[in-house]
């Protein structure tokens, strides 16, 4: 057999999804034809009105004590330092608040979603099919439970968390506890999804010991499922954690006191000069966060 | 024989990541001054919590404005319109963030210059290309962070106030930030992919440009249009919080009829966004899974 020959048929046997040729196809149709339908015009971006809109900002956005000065590192340092003992460190620590609390309840809503929605513990009969057939109800039962479990996961997780905000700032006000039941909402939904996944692929071997030892679904769950999933929802965990910080920041502008508060503030009142600080603050708030759940991940991949 | 399960210290690795997790949200809790009564609403706030979410399972099918200007489309036709430029402004976003991410990610990986490349033929040339490469791969990591690290509704603001409303602002707010999740991404993706076969093409003499598209990118793309399909879906999601700024995606709507009490409109554009979500959500999945798998 020559190597052509060899290369043909690897050529022809290499894998092939019907789905994603479809999909990539669909994929690559509306990123061309989406420029039908939104009305993009490149030329007016660069129009004389917004450029000369954009060189008033360039100059506005010069710290207040540096205005028609020129530039002074020391000056600009101690503006800044001015505004983080004033309200700066506060945003700061309180995105942090919001994303922290928002995420372990997310974590937790989203165990009890996996547990819920997962097919081998949400069963008639949990990990031992073969020991006696179970009865039509409770067959139909664990069926409809991980049915509407699932949908009520994509429900949570499809509605954005800025849109869950916006919501709750409506019915709660603007309190804390908006931005965290939003964080909270849209994150479980993620989670519950994710962890579903994995509980089902958990091994069922010392599952099904625990199952003919007598142990009942709970005891199952939490002396079995639990240890076993717990490496991967940290990971995933962490990931989450990492865009509830950057949400966080955001989901101030609807009002309530976190970053985005005081660059809703900012953009009313026309500082620029703060605003665009507040934006490099909430840059540097998401890059410690990224460092932070990467060294989270390190550690429990090490364990 | 010793089973394998007696562990020397009783408490491990994600057991103590849990506690210090749960610790630092007590923090979070402490320092917020958050209470369990403060999520019971007022009584203002009980009646509209009760109003809107009994709309939940009534949404409106025509528009319950009292006043509605004639030349106004249906409200069924607008919500469907609305999902039609939502998905419009995410797709042109990822339009633009998928060949950036590609560019950026190619320079912000290591690939290209990490192990001297044979196509470097002078001694000068490839004296240059060693000086060059990890300055040029330092500042496209740095250029990276910095794209992804501000927010999209970040952006939005920023664009708002220096251009003024417009479009294509929209659509440079998403991708910017996109283009950078998805450079790094593609970066990273690339730089873990085996390099035998690209040591093999290089063996038989290809060039730098071959090794990469041959070498190289085949084995990241599975990975990477994986990655893409879900990107596509968090580009919807930014897209329609978009329009809370003003911009004619479903969250212009959602704001507008949320705030004359149209209630059972926002259930309607709500329905709509999940619907939409939803259908790129079980999409992604399905292709995320027959490539991963």
């Amino acid at each position: 057999m020559s190597a052509a020959v060899s290369v043909d048929e690897l050529w022809r046997e290499r894998p092939r999804s019907g789905f994603i040729r479809g999909s990539l196809i669909v994929f690559t149709a509306l990123i061309f034809g989406c420029w039908f339908l939104v009305d993009v015009d490149w030329a007016d971006l660069v129009s004389a009105r917004r450029l000369s809109n954009l060189e008033r900002f360039l100059l506005e956005i010069r710290p207040f004590p540096l205005h028609e000065l020129p530039w002074s590192w020391s000056v600009a340092w101690q503006w800044a330092r001015e505004f983080m003992g004033q309200r700066g460190l506060e945003a700061v620590l309180a995105t942090l608040a919001i994303s922290l609390v928002a995420i372990v309840l997310a974590t937790l809503g989203g165990a009890l979603g996996s547990l819920l929605a997962a097919r081998t513990i949400a069963a008639a009969e949990p990990y031992l099919p073969e020991s006696r057939a179970p009865s039509r109800t409770a067959l139909w039962t664990a069926r409809s439970l991980v049915a509407s479990t699932r949908a009520a996961l994509v429900g949570l997780r499809c509605v954005p968390e800025y849109v869950w905000a916006f919501l709750f700032v409506a019915l709660v006000g603007p309190h804390a506890w908006a931005a965290i039941l939003a964080l909270g909402l849209h994150n479980a939904g993620i989670l519950g999804r994710l962890g579903a996944e994995t509980v089902e692929n958990a091994d069922p071997a010392p599952l099904r010991a625990l199952r003919a030892l007598g142990a009942r679904r709970s005891q199952i769950a939490a002396t079995g499922v639990l240890p076993l999933v717990l490496p991967r929802f940290l990971l995933y965990f962490s990931y989450r954690w990492e865009t509830c910080v950057r949400e966080a920041t955001v989901l101030g502008m609807l009002g309530i006191a976190s970053l985005g508060y005081w660059v809703e503030d900012a953009r009313t009142r026309g500082h620029y000069d703060t605003l665009m600080l507040l934006v490099v603050l909430g840059a540097l708030i998401v890059l410690a966060g990224d460092l932070l759940s990467t060294v989270l991940r390190r550690v429990i991949r090490r364990a | 024989m010793t089973l394998p399960v007696a562990r020397r210290f009783p408490f491990r690795t994600p057991s103590l990541v849990t506690a210090g997790i749960l610790a630092a949200a007590l923090w979070g809790y402490v320092h917020l001054e958050l209470r369990l009564g403060d999520l019971v609403p007022g009584s203002g706030g009980v009646t509209v919590a009760a109003e809107f979410f009994s709309r939940a399972v009534s949404p409106a099918l025509v528009s319950e404005a009292d006043f509605v200007p004639s030349g106004t489309p249906p409200l069924l036709l607008n919500a469907a319109n609305a999902a039609l430029l939502t998905v419009g402004f995410a797709a042109a976003a990822m339009g633009l963030a998928i060949p950036m991410g590609f560019v950026l990610g190619f320079f912000a990986s290591t690939a290209w210059w990490e192990e001297d490349p044979a196509g470097a033929r002078s001694r000068t040339l490839r004296t240059l290309r060693r000086m060059a490469g990890p300055v040029v791969f330092g500042s496209t990591r740095v250029l990276l962070a910095v794209l992804r690290s501000v927010h999209e509704l970040l952006w939005a603001v920023l664009f708002l106030v220096a251009l003024g409303l417009s479009n294509a602002a929209a659509v440079l707010a998403i991708a910017l930030p996109f283009s950078g999740v998805l450079g790094k991404l593609f970066a990273d993706l690339i730089d873990e992919a085996p390099r035998s076969g690209a040591h093999a093409l290089r063996a038989a003499g290809a060039t730098n440009s071959q090794v990469y598209l041959f070498g190289l990118l085949p084995l990241a793309l599975p990975d990477i249009i994986a990655y893409m399909f879900y990107r596509f879906e968090c580009a919807l999601r930014s897209s329609a919080i978009l329009g809370f700024f003003g911009y004619p995606t479903l969250g212009l709507y959602i704001r507008q009829s949320f705030s004359s009490t149209n209630y059972g409109e926002v259930w309607t554009y709500l329905y709509a966004l999940v619907l939409l979500v939803a259908v790129f959500d079980v999409w992604s999945f399905g292709v995320r899974r027959r490539i991963l798998a």
